[in-house]
């Protein structure tokens, strides 16, 4: 009977289910944990605080926010007084998987720099799924994370978005629906990386000609496919279908509305002529990335509904980094009367465990450069509108009842460097435990300085 | 030894006189961790003439200026050991660079290349920084260069400590073994110890020492490299050698033990593996406490309890960030080591007092009577990253916290009806 058991066991654990299209998420949560949290402090992402307030999660969503609310038996109670539960952090700016740790040439696959347009690559085909770095991450309470490629090219290929539960394969680490998204940058990488071969561009009029370039190539496969798609079943019999062509897929799946674009760029001026190009051929760009002058254009972006993922202090390692001011995100935020979409990101494996210290700083920031922003607020920029750009907000991101179950419980307020992540649930099931240590480790820390001990033993 | 100290502490008294005009200014009602104790207490602190001139728990003291801090925490300003402020402006434009020698190794100095109007200075004080050592990128060498400490008061006179330690790293470098670095570092070591005051005299005298030592020679040694090992044997100067492996750190002891070396290791991201023998033998570290990834196979034990447990060995700790330019988070680095086990005060000293013993800085990094008046008032917990400084002194100068990075915020928040570049 035992035996039975853990044969079924290993068969749920390690063989996928067939019945998926390829490269389709195969995510299965871990087993639900059911739970009342009694008299917890919440910050909601939506921008709203409740005190002394109770959180109820069953198979897998958040069922039922309010004060005292009468929790079945059957529910795990968690006794959250004094303590804070905000919605799963979201990261989404992560090379977590296509830069692993340790950083060596022979898992560094985030960057296909072989040529300026390589919109044919996807990040998820790099991930090395035993990376260290996302266990470190789930302790800093990250539950949804976007991987993006780097910025070498003009088009760097598709990212995508995982749930932070380390599997051995991808697809079943992605987040279900979510979309694709194309990570596009500007300024000085790609002008570096090929103007050093002697290759377009060499110039920043060479980046945007390259933009250009490409897609109006990306008009013509669309065109055609259009075309072809509108033909009877008859007509198309009669006709070919348009040959695939991985790069233009991508670009046309950008002019469709279907993949995100994310794009790289910190100079004011520069983002400015990137809303021209996405005008020109009729896309939406989601998010700049990095932007370190964001604050100089935040009305242009919040007119053009266009996000800013951003770090609380970083500046001075490139010369188009060289303009920071602090109140950045604060001051993206509040553009507009309030219409901004700011987001704190990391791009960095030690940012990515402190996101709530970086929010931290640029909430800090922006009170002393005169904005009334209140705590509650400055969480979206770590959870909602991540979720946002991301395009899964209608499932995370916020707690919101029939949402999933993404929930961090905070031993302090989370705006605190003593604060820390004591319980961490994604879709309903329990993560990661401080208390009792349960937490997850990949097969490369197993053994590795020891061979009978976990690489970090406590 | 002693000399070589008198001398430091007189150059700052002489290439530093504006302080001689301020006046008598009293911090009153501070909570003052002195960098020495582990717990605070409530004070006033009178500066005069730049310096400490008085502690009082008790009765108030009388002064020109009288700045009533209501019971905010005063800590000594922080001095951050591992840094490029000065020599470096923008990370990834080689002509603002000046952190690299291809011509000199062991003796390579940065100290003339500092540059006081630097945009890192105002910004790393404004974050309550009040000085730093400067160190060069590490040449060819597996010792190679020096660094310099320097008070981040911008002014033109520099009020420097130059050429006060040697840098080195040990570890994997993806061409050649370890095992060669360290043999490299053991016969320049050997070289050095041999010299004495007789070879050095002269530059003729080195050139034939240079000759005739078969490492010399082949590691292409100048004067000022021969120089500057035999003041890293004579004034038993601070070499901070960067390594992270275990095995390293052991190796790096033994050449301790053998040349009688005023060792630091910096990095040590493996040192709770070896920690006994840190601690036995007397080691300091600069760590970056809240690094804790395997970034490479030499770094495979990272762990974010690594300040705690040095605590708990006795190990004397500084700290440094991994990201350039924003050395001031170190402050978070120990915020995140005190959530993570280490103590309040232990953290306190690691920032301030712990750099100024290792690194022989005199009169600075405490608050106690003689001492130089480097004094920040905090907004409220100094290890908290969203708390700022509220003044900073250094010298007994108040210093301006304006950077370049506030006036930007200001010209994008204030007079948004004018052009921009008609704003201030």
């Amino acid at each position: 009977m035992k035996k039975i058991y853990i044969l079924i066991s290993i068969i749920s654990f390690n063989i996928e289910a067939t019945n998926f299209e390829p490269y389709e998420s195969t995510y299965k949560p871990l087993p639900y944990s059911n739970t009342i949290f009694k008299n917890a402090n919440i910050y909601d992402g939506d921008g709203n605080e409740f005190l002394e307030t109770d959180i109820i999660i069953q198979n897998g969503k958040i069922i039922a926010i309010g004060k005292d609310l009468p929790g079945a038996n059957t529910l795990t109670r968690v006794d959250a007084t004094g303590k804070w539960i905000t919605p799963g952090i979201i990261d989404i700016h992560s090379h977590m998987g296509v830069y692993p740790a340790p950083s060596v040439k022979t898992s560094s696959d985030g960057n296909e720099a072989t040529s300026p347009v390589t919109a044919e690559v996807w990040a998820e085909h790099s991930i090395w799924t035993q990376d260290p770095q996302f266990a470190l991450a789930l302790k800093g309470g990250v539950t949804t994370f976007h991987v993006l490629p780097g910025s070498a090219n003009l088009i760097g290929g598709r990212g995508v978005t995982a749930k932070n539960l380390q599997r051995n394969t991808i697809n079943s680490m992605k987040f279900p629906d979510a979309p694709h998204s194309l990570k596009m940058a500007c300024g000085e990488n790609p002008k570096r990386v090929y103007g050093n071969r002697g290759q377009t561009p060499s110039t920043r009029m060479g980046n945007i000609a390259g933009y250009r370039k490409s897609w109006i190539k990306a008009e013509g496969y669309l065109s055609k496919l259009d075309e072809y798609e509108a033909k009877s079943d008859e007509a198309k019999e009669l006709s070919y279908k348009p040959t695939r062509d991985l790069e233009l897929e991508t670009l046309a799946g950008v002019l469709r509305g279907d993949i995100l674009v994310h794009n790289h760029c910190y100079r004011a001026d520069e983002m400015a002529m990137m809303i021209d190009v996405a005008k020109e051929f009729d896309y939406k760009i989601t998010a700049f990335h990095h932007a370190v002058e964001a604050y100089k254009i935040a009305d242009l972006l919040a007119e053009n509904n266009i996000c800013a993922a951003l770090w609380a202090d970083w500046w001075g390692f490139k010369h188009e980094a060289y303009d920071m001011v602090q109140a950045n995100v604060a001051i993206v935020d509040q553009a507009r009367n309030g219409t901004g979409c700011a987001i704190v990101h990391s791009d960095d494996e030690i940012g990515i465990q402190h996101l709530n210290v970086e929010a931290s700083k640029a909430l800090s920031a922006g009170i002393k450069a005169g904005f009334n922003i209140s705590k509650a607020r400055a969480m979206k920029w770590i959870t909602s509108n991540p979720a946002k750009a991301a395009g899964i907000y209608k499932q995370t991101g916020s707690l919101k009842v029939g949402k999933n179950a993404d929930v961090v419980v905070w031993s302090k307020n989370p705006f605190s460097i003593y604060a820390l992540a004591e319980k961490v649930y994604i879709d309903g099931a329990l993560a990661f435990d401080k208390a009792t240590g349960f937490e997850p480790n990949s097969d490369f820390d197993i053994g590795i300085i020891n061979p009978s001990k976990k690489r970090i033993e406590e | 030894m002693i000399k070589y100290k008198i001398l430091i502490a007189l150059s700052f008294i002489l290439f530093n006189s504006s302080y001689l005009e301020a006046e008598r200014i009293v911090i009153k009602n501070a909570t003052i961790y002195d960098g020495i104790d582990d717990s605070s207490y409530n004070g006033h602190i009178l500066i005069e003439n730049g310096l400490i001139k008085k502690l009082s728990k008790s009765s108030a003291i009388q002064g020109d200026i009288v700045i009533d801090v209501e019971g905010k925490i005063v800590t000594p300003g922080l001095i951050a050991p591992d840094t490029e402020i000065g020599i470096v402006e923008i990370g990834a434009l080689s002509v603002t660079r000046d952190d690299e020698s291809n011509i000199y190794d062991v003796g390579f100095s940065i100290h003339s290349a500092f540059n006081p109007n630097s945009t890192l200075i105002p910004w790393n004080r404004s974050n309550g920084i009040t000085s730093a050592i400067t160190l060069p990128r590490n040449t060819s060498s597996p010792i190679g260069g020096l660094g310099s400490f320097f008070l981040l008061d911008s002014k033109m006179n520099i009020n420097s400590n130059a050429d006060m330690v040697l840098i080195g790293r040990l570890g994997a470098s993806g061409s050649s073994s370890r095992a060669e670095t360290l043999s490299l570092m053991d016969d320049i070591l050997s070289f050095g110890s041999s010299l004495n005051k007789k070879d050095i005299g002269s530059d003729l005298t080195i050139d034939e020492l240079i000759e005739s030592s078969s490492i010399a020679s082949y590691l292409d040694l100048k004067t000022r490299d021969v120089k500057t090992l035999f003041r890293l044997f004579d004034e038993n100067l601070p070499l901070i050698i960067k390594s992270h492996r275990a095995s390293d750190i052991l190796n790096l002891i033994s050449l301790k033990k053998k040349y009688d070396l005023n060792l630091i290791i910096m990095g040590a991201q493996e040192a709770s593996l070896v920690i006994d023998d840190i601690a036995k033998n007397d080691v300091p570290l600069i760590i970056n406490p809240i690094n804790n990834i395997p970034n490479s196979f030499d770094e495979l034990a990272s762990n974010i309890k690594l300040a705690q447990r040095l605590e708990k060995a006795g190990i004397t700790m500084m700290f440094n960030v991994s990201r350039d330019h924003n050395y001031h988070l170190i402050r978070q680095g120990a915020g995140v080591a005190v959530a993570n086990g280490l103590s309040y005060g232990s953290a306190i000293k690691a920032l301030t007092s712990n750099v100024a013993k290792v690194f022989n800085i005199e009169n600075r990094g405490s608050i106690q009577v003689g001492n130089y008046a480097d004094i920040v008032v905090w907004e409220d917990d100094p290890l908290e990253p969203s708390s700022m400084p509220e003044r900073v002194f250094i010298n007994g100068v108040e210093t301006d916290l304006t950077t370049r990075s506030t006036r930007l915020r200001d010209r994008y928040t204030k007079d948004l009806d004018k052009p921009n570049t008609y704003r201030n």
